[in-house]
């Protein structure tokens, strides 16, 4: 049965057009050999995995439709980020911004956004553009005090 | 409405993203 963010509409719609979506069961008295394989410690625990099986993204705990959504959309963007495709992943990290400013993941798709401008086109503006929006937007997120070597950056 | 239809056997689900080239969204989950 679909409940919480799962009965969404909205959640159901991406992650079926977007996503193979997989469930797997806990056992804890008898861990399953994927919880085994992928270090499962806690549930619920999500991953995302490119279409070979590589895992890129992960995130512990429950999360509204929103913020599930928008790490949805994360994953997609570091799935691509790792595997060197620049201005796609700058691409996907900019939707996710754009269509949830308030999700829990968003800053850290404008610190990869940053990251990802800066490695296609070696400008490092791109990385003092990220300090900035986050320091401007997400102050009191772990990613804004990460991006913080970057303002030393000129504009 | 419509429910998520879920893969449950990673292989299977592995095997439709390699046919799709779509990722792969997985939750571990408990019933309790």
């Amino acid at each position: 049965m679909n409940t919480g963010p799962y009965s969404d509409e909205k959640v159901r719609k991406f992650l079926e057009e977007q996503f193979i979506p997989l469930r797997s069961l806990c056992i804890w008295e008898k861990p399953t050999g994927l919880m085994e394989r992928f270090g499962i410690k806690w549930t619920p625990t999500f991953l995302v995995h490119d279409s070979g099986g590589k895992e890129h993204h992960r995130f512990v705990g429950y999360v509204p439709s929103d913020d599930l959504l928008a790490h949805l959309g994360l994953g997609m963007g570091k799935i691509l980020f790792d595997t060197d495709r620049m201005a796609e992943a700058m691409a996907q990290f900019q939707t996710v911004i754009d269509r949830h400013p308030n999700a829990g993941a968003t800053p850290e798709a404008v610190f990869l956004l940053g990251v990802a401008g800066y490695k296609h086109t070696h400008d490092p503006k791109e990385l003092r553009r990220a300090y900035e929006t986050l320091k401007a937007t997400y102050p009191q997120s772990e990613w804004a005090r990460r991006a913080d070597p970057y303002s030393a950056i000129p504009l | 409405m419509a429910e998520i239809r879920w893969e449950t056997e990673f292989d299977a689900a592995l095997e439709k993203a390699r046919k799709s080239g779509k990722p792969v969204f997985q939750d571990f989950w408990f019933d309790g």
